[in-house]
């Protein structure tokens, strides 16, 4: 065991047990798996991507390249996690990934024997042919041997939620720089976000032995929180990763909720009027032959592993650390845990190579003399310097810019919303990040007038140690997790990828899971140092969003299966819902779709719902139409610019259809124009377009025309509709007991009456979808549920059939009416839909003028046909297309047209269709193919006009 | 993720908004005004990198079209803004 007899912030109380590929292991609260796996002594965790090296555990970290494992729990199974990144629960099953078979003796590891013939590039250059082969044959092999965890297919059990929340100052990182600014806002009374995304506060203090202010380093960051905790001004929320900036200061976060909760994660989205980026700074490694072995750490990881976490990551060290200070900090931290220091690598030294087979068991080095050495240790704690952790400071598209004062690339100064606060800003020692945030908490607390300019000066970045060491010839890793080498960089640079974005496409460095936390500075000074360019030229790739990966479960949230979108129900669903009806979803809406009676197949009961109103009575829920209530002494100016057809002299009690254009001459909806008064008119938008009809006439009102005195109100959820429709419609309306008269004389087609049915308050419309006598009734919503039981009461003396969807569309193409999304497809003007006569010639409207573009205007254009089989009884196949030929040897034809319904007709008893075709009104009586690849087949079709029932309209009067 | 400012109900997430394009000066509806006329006005909107006079509706809000000035380029919203 590794684990130090006493200190760290865990909790020696209670032992926590999890497995790693199956071996049982313990760890205490406090730890990660990182820890935990160390404390056990296992430093070999995972096999490299590419060359399947053996690699350990680098860093304590987020930045983490290489020691990422699949952890399995009650909830499933997630890959690709950093053993540094989970906190230690009980009964994990950790497994190791990217080895076969075993972590030990790994098959594949011979591949590492092959560098210089897998090198950047190898794949574009040798699975060039044969062609095909790549996708059949070399993808499948290479995706197997390189690669991470496997998702787990099985649904999540887990449940998420989103939620939003806003603040003054919201601080990201809680080390000395994120608490010292948190601290500051409070207390001067902003509202104030605390971020960090560990599950304890404090950042570098948990690992650091200064003395601040006279306390502790782990004492002053306690204190700290202490009076963040007793602030109501203050909201501290550990475990939750920010992991992206967006504009006008929006941060999105995900909290990791605790062990127990309910839920597994929290989707956060932040409003913040300044957002201080204490995120710290990431350690940079060397490049060295070799420098990827387990056993090889980051120095400010081994400190952390032996303060934070009590446990002894080794037994003989070597300090290779390239600044003075964090050297004799280092080697402090070693000495604390009883760790013996096998050298302290002087400056100037070259690191020649490294040994060990799954585990480091020496180092060969040069000294500054040139004297080689060789020096036995199972632990190298290894430090180039420290790289701001700007990352959501550039993911707005602000340049970082490479400093050769602190070899690191620099967050510029700003005045945006984030400011890049402490280590993110290359502060480093911790009173001065202390500093820092106050003084930039202050600066905050000043631009939003809540307090006055203090203009306390900052901290200037820390200058990167003078000091450091030389690398020998050899394997030396850039990026760890992509395996890209030194090597790699340089044939990126010989072959022309010299540009950062191709270097990075070319040998993937900076890409993948960790995306180059400690790989990119490297790689920008060793293009530098390949190329002869200043590391400032060379700039740096894009940063984007997440900043580290983010659960897919936490971004959806709540909204998955049936709460992915709400769903409309129309006032008539639980009457429907009792008659045995069958939903269909339309749009948001669930609509009714048919009636079945019980045996009854769907096919069946379309064709027997569509017969009886035909021939006796039907009901159908129209609620889903939009409804607009217009009002005002410019309201029929107003309808009369919207709507194409002319329709000044329409009279109180009557109604038009009306065709809506767009501004550009397209159709875009159709409806009724119902007069209720002189200055007050109910209009119909389509189902599909209920919104965006509205949306339209609202602009037209506010920004196109605001003088006119007009005012509109939707009213689509107000009223129930349901129509009567069937040559039994007229009865059942006076059965139903109407305070007004309903003769066919008295009450014609195309009308208006507001009154009461029997004590009902009501709105009757007569118009017609299906080409029946027809009424829509329209009630407040409320009496929907009294409207349909007397309607089906009442009509049952003509066995009235209450009809869905389904019904509603196969009457509707008997008649060759228009519905939106097939015929109204947006491309259509009223000619190509054969109404071209409404169009009015004495008005100006909404799109008169582009209608007459030529394009518009010109002969030949798709029209409205009906289509039949030309032997009169095969089904004409559905979507397909017309042509003029049969399909040559390839199977093409050219077309010439397409069909937008097709159905067999109860009415007429053979198929009919509906279609758009080339000159379509010239060619009534040819006959033509109707293809479709789709359904494997080809009819002969006659062109009809599209109204295959009633054209004369005599039925609509009753 | 924009903040608006709706005049009536101060500032909002750009969720709440439906955009409607920029701002367009569209020929009266007098019967005077041609194809060619509509289309400059219409399709030939201005695409400027830089502050940009846009529509928005504030569909799951007051309804209001209102007017923002946007700058294309860093997505700031100019005060009142004009072109």
């Amino acid at each position: 065991m590794r684990r130090l007899p006493a200190g760290g912030l865990i909790d020696r109380s209670q032992t926590l047990h999890f497995t790693f590929d199956g071996e049982m292991m313990t760890g205490h609260p406090g730890d990660t798996l990182a820890s935990a796996l160390l404390a056990g002594g296992r430093h070999l965790v995972a096999r490299s991507l590419k060359y399947h090296r053996p690699r350990g555990i680098m860093s304590a970290g987020l930045e983490e390249p290489s020691a990422m494992v699949t952890v399995r729990d009650e909830t499933g199974s997630t890959p690709n996690l950093k053993v540094t990144e989970v906190p230690l629960r009980e009964g994990l099953q950790v497994s190791s990934q990217n080895a076969l078979p075993s972590l030990e003796k790994d098959r594949a590891a011979a591949l590492g024997l092959m560098g210089k013939t897998i090198s950047a590039g190898f794949y574009y250059k040798t699975f060039m042919w044969p062609q095909g082969a790549w996708h059949q044959r070399f993808a499948r092999l290479i995706r197997q041997a390189a690669g991470h965890g496997k998702v787990d297919p099985s649904p999540d059990p887990a449940l998420y939620d989103k939620r939003r929340k806003s603040c003054d100052v919201l601080v990201i990182g809680s080390g000395p720089a994120g608490l010292s600014a948190a601290v500051t806002a409070a207390q001067s009374g902003a509202t104030v976000i605390l971020m960090e995304q560990d599950h304890v506060l404090g950042g570098s203090l948990l690992s650091s032995d200064a003395t601040l202010q006279g306390l502790s380093a782990q004492d002053w960051a306690e204190d700290a929180e202490e009076a963040l905790r007793v602030l109501s001004n203050v909201t501290v929320m550990p475990r939750t990763l920010a992991f992206g900036q967006y504009d006008h200061g929006l941060v999105q976060a995900v909290e990791t909720l605790p062990e127990g909760s309910s839920c597994q994660a929290v989707f956060w989205k932040i409003r913040a009027k300044r957002i201080l980026l204490a995120a710290g700074a990431i350690e940079r490694p060397l490049v060295f032959p070799g420098n990827d072995r387990p056993g090889i750490m980051l120095a400010g990881a081994v400190r952390s592993y032996i303060r934070r976490f009590a446990v002894a990551p080794g037994r003989s060290a070597v300090v290779a650390v390239a600044d003075p200070q964090e050297r004799a900090d280092t080697v402090a931290a070693l000495r604390e845990a009883g760790i013996s220091i096998a050298a302290d690598l002087p400056a100037g030294a070259r690191l020649l190579a490294t040994q060990g087979k799954r585990h480091l068991t020496g180092l060969a080095w040069r000294d500054a003399q040139g004297r080689k050495q060789r020096t036995p240790c199972d632990l190298l704690a290894m430090s180039a310097g420290w790289m701001p952790t700007a990352h959501l400071f550039a993911q707005m598209g602000e340049r970082l810019s490479f400093s050769d004062q602190t070899q690191s690339l620099l967050p510029p100064e700003t005045d945006g919303p984030l400011r890049p606060i402490g280590g993110a800003r290359a502060v480093l020692d911790s009173a001065d990040c202390i500093a820092d945030g106050k003084a930039a908490a202050h600066q905050a607390m000043a631009e939003l007038e809540m307090h006055k300019h203090l203009n306390l000066s900052r901290p200037s970045p820390a200058p990167a140690s003078a000091e450091v060491f030389a690398a020998g010839k050899g394997k030396a890793f850039v990026d760890f997790q992509n395996d890209v080498t030194r090597d790699d960089v340089a044939l990126a640079q010989r072959e022309g990828y010299r540009d950062v974005e191709l270097t990075k496409r070319y040998t993937t460095l900076g890409m993948g899971s960790d995306q180059g936390k400690t790989s990119w500075t490297n790689g920008v000074l060793e293009i530098a140092a390949l190329s002869g360019r200043e590391a400032a030229e060379i700039g740096h790739t894009t940063y984007r969003p997440p900043y580290s990966p983010v659960s897919l479960g936490a971004l959806v949230g709540a909204g998955t299966g049936m709460q992915m979108t709400p769903i409309l129900r129309t006032p008539f669903h639980s009457g429907f819902e009792k008659l045995g009806c069958v939903f269909q979803t339309s749009g948001d809406w669930l609509y009714s779709r048919y009636f079945p009676q019980p045996g009854e197949t769907m096919a069946q009961a379309i064709e027997r719902e569509a017969r009886a109103v035909r021939s006796s009575l039907g009901c159908v829920d129209m609620s889903t139409l939009g409804k607009i209530d217009v009002q005002g002494s410019d309201a029929l100016e107003f309808l009369s610019r919207l709507y194409c057809n002319n329709f000044a002299a329409i009279k109180p009690g009557r109604l038009r259809y009306a065709l809506m254009l767009r501004e550009d001459g397209y159709v875009f909806d159709d409806g009724t124009i119902a007069c209720l008064g002189a200055e007050h008119f109910l209009v119909t938008a389509t189902t599909a377009n209920a919104g965006s009809v509205w949306r339209h006439m609202q602009k037209c009102a506010q920004v196109e025309w605001p003088e006119l005195d007009v005012s509109l109100t939707d009213v689509s959820d107000h009223w129930a509709s349901l129509a009567i429709a069937g040559p039994n419609a007229r009865k059942l309306l006076e059965a139903l007991g109407p305070d007004f008269e309903a003769s066919r004389q008295a009450f014609p087609f195309a009308a208006v009456r507001e009154g009461q049915l029997d004590g009902l308050p009501a709105r009757v419309f007569s118009v017609s979808f299906s080409g029946e006598l027809s009424y829509e009734i329209n009630v407040p919503a409320g009496f929907a549920e009294a409207l349909l039981a007397r309607v089906m009461e009442r009509g049952a003396e003509w066995n009235i059939t209450p009809y869905g969807l389904e019904t509603l569309d196969v009457l509707r193409i008997e008649k060759g009416h228009l519905s939106v999304g097939t015929e109204i497809d947006g491309r259509r003007t009223p000619g190509d839909l054969g109404m071209g006569g409404m169009v009015s010639k004495k008005k100006d409207f909404l799109g008169r003028a582009l209608l007459q573009r030529p394009g518009l205007q010109a002969e030949g254009r798709e029209q409205l046909v009906g289509l039949v089989p030309e032997d009169g009884s095969t089904i004409i196949p559905y979507a397909a297309h017309l042509s003029d030929s049969e399909l040559d040897a390839k199977g093409c034809a050219a077309t010439i047209g397409h069909l937008t319904a097709a159905i067999e007709s109860p009415s007429l008893g053979h198929p009919i269709a509906l279609g758009f075709l080339r000159d379509g009104r010239n060619r009534i009586g040819d006959v033509l193919w109707a293809h479709s690849p789709v359904a494997g087949a080809s009819v002969r079709v006659r062109v009809t006009a599209p109204c295959f029932y009633d054209p004369e309209g005599e039925r609509l009067h009753g | 993720m924009l903040l608006i400012p709706c005049p009536h109900c101060g500032l909002r997430e750009e969720s709440e908004f439906t955009y409607g394009g920029p701002c367009r000066d569209l020929p009266a509806l007098d019967g005077q005004s041609d194809a060619g006329t509509w289309s400059q006005a219409f399709h030939m909107g201005k695409n400027p990198r830089g502050p940009l006079r846009e529509l928005w509706y504030h569909s799951s809000g007051c309804e209001a079209w209102i007017e923002v000035t946007r700058d294309t380029a860093s997505h700031e919203i100019i005060p009142g803004g004009q072109t």
